[in-house]
Parts: C-alpha cells; sequence; structure tokens
C-alpha cells in the first residue's frame, strides 16, 4: 500500500498548527486512494510533540530526537527526512510552505528525482492528484499534475483545517546519525526586528500605500495626511519597503506587520497574496487602483478605479471639513 | 572568487496577462519582459560582494539565464551593471522546463564554471515556487540558505540572515560552496550606467544549448515531472463595490461610509 508521508514542524515543543493541516490533506488523499498516512516529527526532546501528533491524526509518527536537532540546520533535517522516506517508501510527502518547508522541501524534491509541487492552496484528489496553487503573485491561477514519482508538495499554512478527529497511531523512534561536522549551515540566533515606534496592529484606521504612489515624497504628501485627518496610521506594502521609500515597520503583509483595523484604506496597492495575508481581516476595506482587475478588489469593501492623486487628496479634505463642523 | 547569478526574465509586473488558448501559459507575444525582480537583488548582492573584496582579490561575476533570444536584453543589462560575463542557454529544448528541469540546467552550468557562490532570487514573480535554489544546492553538494535578507563574509564562512515568518530574522553561518536565495529588499538595486552599458557591449555572452550541457533528453517541457494542466483568472469573490462617478461623487460616498462606520 502506498504511503503519504507528512513532515511536521515542532516550535516550542508543540506540533504546529499548519502540520494538522496537512494531516487533513493527506488523510483526505489516504481515504481516496487507499493509502496509509504516516508522519515524521525530528527535534531535540521531540517526544511528547510526536505522541501528541500520533493521537491527533498523524497515523505511524517517525520520531527522530536528537541534540542537533533542536534548531532547523537543512543538513540535518534533510538527512532525518531522507532517512524517514527510505523506511516507509511515500509517493507523497507533504510539507508546510514554512521557512522551513520552502528551504527543505526542494532538497528532498532534488535528492528523490521527484516531482515538486510548491505552495499550494488546494488539492483534488478524486482520481489523478490536483495541486492548485497561485501564480505571477497571486494574479493568476494553476493547476499542476504531477507526473513523477515521488510527489513532493508544500502547502500555504491556512490552506485547510487542522485535522481534529482522533485516530489511533503510534510513535516508531527511527536512528538517524548526526554529527556537527556534516552541518554545512549552522544555527546563530533568531532575531525579532524591532517596530521603531511605529505599531499598526493597534491603529482603528490605517491608511497604506503601495507601489501606484510612484514616488517616496507621495507618501508625507498624499498618504499621511488622510491617515492623520483620520486619526488614523500610515502603512505601506512591501514593494514601497523594498525601494526604501519607508522603514520595515511600516509595513503590512506577511513578513511585516499582520492588521485588522475597523478600516483600512489601500491606496495604489494591486494585492500580493503576502499583503493580503496581512490585511483581508479588516473590519472594513476600501481599495482605490487605477487597474479594476487588481486583486486588492477582490477582498476590499469598496472599490474606486481611478486616480488616487486626485481621490485621494479630495477625500482628505472632505474628512478635514467634516471634522470642523463636528 | 567567483559568483554565478542566476537571472529569469519574466514578463513585466505591469504586462497584461492573458490565458494563451490552450490553457497552460499566458500569452507572450506582444509584452514586455524584465528580470525577475527578486534577481536583480541578488545581483545588485554579487556586485557588491565584489566591490567590497575587490582591495583584497578579484571576484568574478557571472551571470546566466535561460531563454530564447529576448533573454539576451537581460543578460546585457546585467553587464551593464557590473557583472563580468554571461552564459545564455538559448534552447526551445530548455525552455518550458519545471523547476528541477531548470535546476539541472544550472547545475550543469555550475559544474562546468565552479562558482564559490551561486546567488539568486528567492523566487520568479511568475512561478512563484520558490524551488530552484535550493535544488540547486543539493544537485551540485552545495550549502544552501533561503530567502536572506542580508550576507557578510568572515574567514571563508557566510553569515546570511534570513526572514521568517512575522518580519524575524534567523541567523546563519554558511561553510564551504553556498547557494543563497535572496529576499527582494535586501540592497537598493543600482541601474546601469551610460558607462556600464557602454562596456557591456564588449563584455562576453556565451550561448550554450542543452546538448552543449550533456542534458539532451534530461529536461525541458517532455522530461518535466510536473505539468500545467490549465491557469486561469482566480475565481471571482464578493469582491469590492465599485463606486463610480466625478470625483466629487465618488469622495461624498466613501465619506458616507466612513461616518457609517462611526469613524469621523
Amino acid at each position: 500500500m502506498a504511503n503519504i508521508l507528512v513532515v511536521a514542524e515542532v516550535q516550542n515543543g508543540k506540533v504546529r498548527e499548519s502540520s494538522y493541516e496537512l494531516v487533513s490533506f493527506a488523510r483526505r488523499i489516504a481515504k481516496a486512494q487507499g493509502s496509509e498516512v504516516r508522519s515524521l516529527v525530528a527535534g531535540k526532546g521531540a517526544q511528547a510533540a510526536a505522541e501528541e501528533l500520533a493521537k491527533k491524526g498523524g497515523g505511524e509518527v517517525y520520531l527522530v530526537d536528537h541534540e542537533l536537532l533542536g534548531h532547523y540546520s537543512v543538513d540535518a533535517f534533510n538527512k532525518v527526512v531522507r532517512a524517514a522516506v527510505a523506511a516507509c517508501s511515500p509517493s507523497l510527502i507533504l510539507f508546510s510552505h514554512t521557512p522551513i518547508g520552502w528551504d527543505l522541501a526542494p532538497r528532498i524534491a532534488a535528492g528523490l528525482d521527484g516531482a515538486f509541487v510548491s505552495d499550494c492552496f488546494n488539492v483534488e484528489e478524486s482520481g489523478k492528484l490536483v495541486f492548485l496553487r497561485r501564480i505571477f503573485n497571486g494574479k493568476l491561477d494553476a493547476r499542476f499534475v504531477p507526473t513523477g514519482s515521488p510527489v513532493i508538495a508544500t502547502f500555504q499554512p491556512g490552506a485547510t483545517s487542522p485535522f481534529e478527529g482522533a485516530a489511533d497511531g503510534k510513535v516508531t523512534p527511527l536512528q538517524v546519525a548526526l554529527s556537527p561536522q556534516e552541518l554545512r549551515v549552522k544555527f546563530v540566533e533568531v532575531r525579532t526586528v524591532q517596530k521603531q515606534g511605529v505599531d499598526l496592529s493597534k491603529a482603528d484606521i490605517i491608511v497604506s500605500g503601495g507601489r501606484g504612489l510612484g514616488a517616496p515624497e507621495k507618501f508625507p504628501e498624499v498618504i499621511q495626511p488622510l491617515a492623520d485627518a483620520l486619526g488614523g496610521a500610515m502603512g505601506a506594502s512591501r514593494p514601497v519597503v523594498d525601494a526604501g521609500w519607508l522603514p520595515h515597520a511600516y509595513q503590512v503583509g506577511s513578513s511585516g506587520q499582520t492588521v485588522t483595523p475597523k478600516l483600512y484604506i489601500a491606496a495604489g496597492i494591486s494585492g500580493a497574496i503576502q499583503h493580503l495575508v496581512g490585511m483581508k481581516n479588516s473590519n472594513y476595506i476600501i481599495a482605490i487602483n487605477k487597474d479594476g482587475d487588481a486583486p486588492i478588489f477582490e477582498v476590499a469593501n469598496l472599490g474606486v478605479v481611478g486616480d488616487l492623486f486626485e481621490i485621494v487628496p479630495a477625500l482628505t479634505k472632505a474628512v478635514k471639513q467634516a471634522k470642523g463642523k463636528a | 572568487m567567483k559568483i554565478m547569478v542566476c537571472l529569469k526574465q519574466v514578463p513585466h509586473q505591469d504586462a497584461r496577462l492573458d490565458v494563451r488558448p490552450d490553457g497552460t501559459w499566458i500569452q507572450e507575444d506582444n509584452i514586455k519582459f524584465e528580470i525577475n525582480s527578486y534577481d536583480t537583488y541578488a545581483l545588485e548582492e554579487a556586485l557588491r560582494i565584489k566591490d567590497l573584496l575587490a582591495q583584497e582579490h578579484a571576484v568574478e561575476v557571472v551571470v546566466v539565464s535561460i531563454g530564447p533570444d529576448r533573454v539576451t536584453q537581460s543578460l546585457r543589462t546585467a553587464l551593464g551593471m557590473g557583472a563580468d560575463r554571461a552564459v545564455h542557454v538559448k534552447d526551445p529544448e530548455a525552455d518550458a522546463s519545471d523547476p528541477l528541469g531548470v535546476a539541472k540546467i544550472l547545475a550543469a552550468v555550475a559544474k562546468a564554471d565552479n562558482p564559490d557562490l551561486i546567488l539568486m532570487g528567492l523566487m520568479a514573480d511568475d512561478g512563484n515556487s520558490a524551488a530552484v535554489p535550493a535544488m540547486l544546492a543539493e544537485l551540485l553538494g552545495f550549502a544552501s540558505t533561503t530567502s536572506v535578507m542580508k550576507v557578510t563574509r568572515s574567514n571563508g564562512t557566510i553569515r546570511a540572515e534570513r526572514e521568517l515568518e512575522g518580519g524575524a530574522l534567523e541567523v546563519v553561518d554558511l561553510t564551504g560552496p553556498s547557494v543563497l536565495s535572496v529576499q527582494t529588499g535586501i540592497n537598493q538595486v543600482r541601474y546601469a550606467s551610460l558607462k556600464g552599458i557602454m562596456a557591456a557591449k564588449k563584455k562576453p555572452i556565451d550561448t550554450k544549448s542543452v546538448a552543449d550541457l550533456g542534458l539532451s533528453g534530461k529536461v525541458g517541457p517532455a522530461a518535466a515531472k510536473v505539468k500545467i494542466e490549465k491557469i486561469y483568472p482566480p475565481p471571482k469573490g464578493k469582491g469590492a463595490e465599485i463606486v463610480t462617478g466625478s470625483t466629487d461623487e465618488i469622495v461624498s460616498k466613501l465619506m458616507g461610509k466612513i461616518k457609517e462606520l462611526g469613524l469621523l
């Protein structure tokens, strides 16, 4: 019987929620194809995490517990995953599309000469497997069909609900010899980035600008005045920060701040996935963009297809007038 | 020291993306192409290392790209920015390879060129797979790390800061030949100067075929292990209510909504 291997991630001694999402996908596919779900937990002192996963749908859980697995290292984890692959010859290997998943899964795919699909948001399991993913930074969707074997896939965290049913599994220790000399990439430390006084998470109103602003001086000229008039904060999309127009502290998105204000105004932001992830749960979203096909209009409540340099200053003026009267 | 930078030419960020009749990719005729944004940062990082080490020893920056004739334009741009020479894998058999096919082609180029360091973007703006850099490292037996926001060097060790979720950074040390995939924003990318563009005209672009690389039958669409069945615009959600009219009418509608939300 074919096996599906879920490569779980352990964080602070517990299996990450995204790994249980992989279990959901794996069990769905296993049911359709008559295959069996197995999992891998690698870490230092990860016995409890492995036992938890075995009780909560992970099936037979291979546990590699080793001094050198306390922090992620691509060389050590590569060797460990390959040991689990050797143990169960899976036809499908699942990773989360996380900093560990995107660092490790392609190496596994190349090492096994397998079929690789990255950053999927869903999979169709009836008949042949079809993996659904976004391309062109979210502007198009695509159906990917693997023709090689094994299949190695990474899934977006949050792509499905974590598996919640109870299923009887067991933990099987797996011995993998690791020495410090093998680790060509060594963990040094994790640093959190200073917020530099801009805490967007507490703002009720955020006015964000994107690449459509065209130049750094447009932020103090156009975006900040509206944010000030509304008593809100200014934010920005990644390209703006990458270009050095504003510090990282202003960045809204998966690699910046995740925000849920009462009102989010996006001006000149097309809506790349990484930005949408950080603001789509705002209570109300107004988007202003010259491109009516921009993905931002899919998550916005109210949209204006037009010139932000005309609309935003006019809106700022109107807000100031309204507040002056109040 | 030799640094190889892998560049992908992709549709311009503002290009119109129409699905071609067979439904498996976009219409590529009559649209503008540019160097993948992530890769421009990789090239800039390589050029900075070259500038930084110029006093100590020579650093050669070799740029590599796969694709049809139009790719020459991107390679010329890279040479104009300061790369020393270019390798262009120009062969219909190489085009439309899956990420593993691309990694095999780049690995063959790297084996012939023997770089100490390979830099490339975290992902491409078209395929968004973020797969090729780590695959390339595996095929070459190189060390690798991904989503790099800072690179420093000391005594043969490369220290990289990689971006984690929520903006946290993981610091790692790499030993030996390495592949780094860089995140956008790692640096400020230079423009090619007029002098650089003139100098680039004399710099060599070495053209290679799949056969030259010993990969006949091993890469390209026929050998791909993953096929694209269909691409399509994302299903429309409920979507935004679109406000139309004069600027005054639009502003009045927006004001009405902001008042309704109790925010004025």
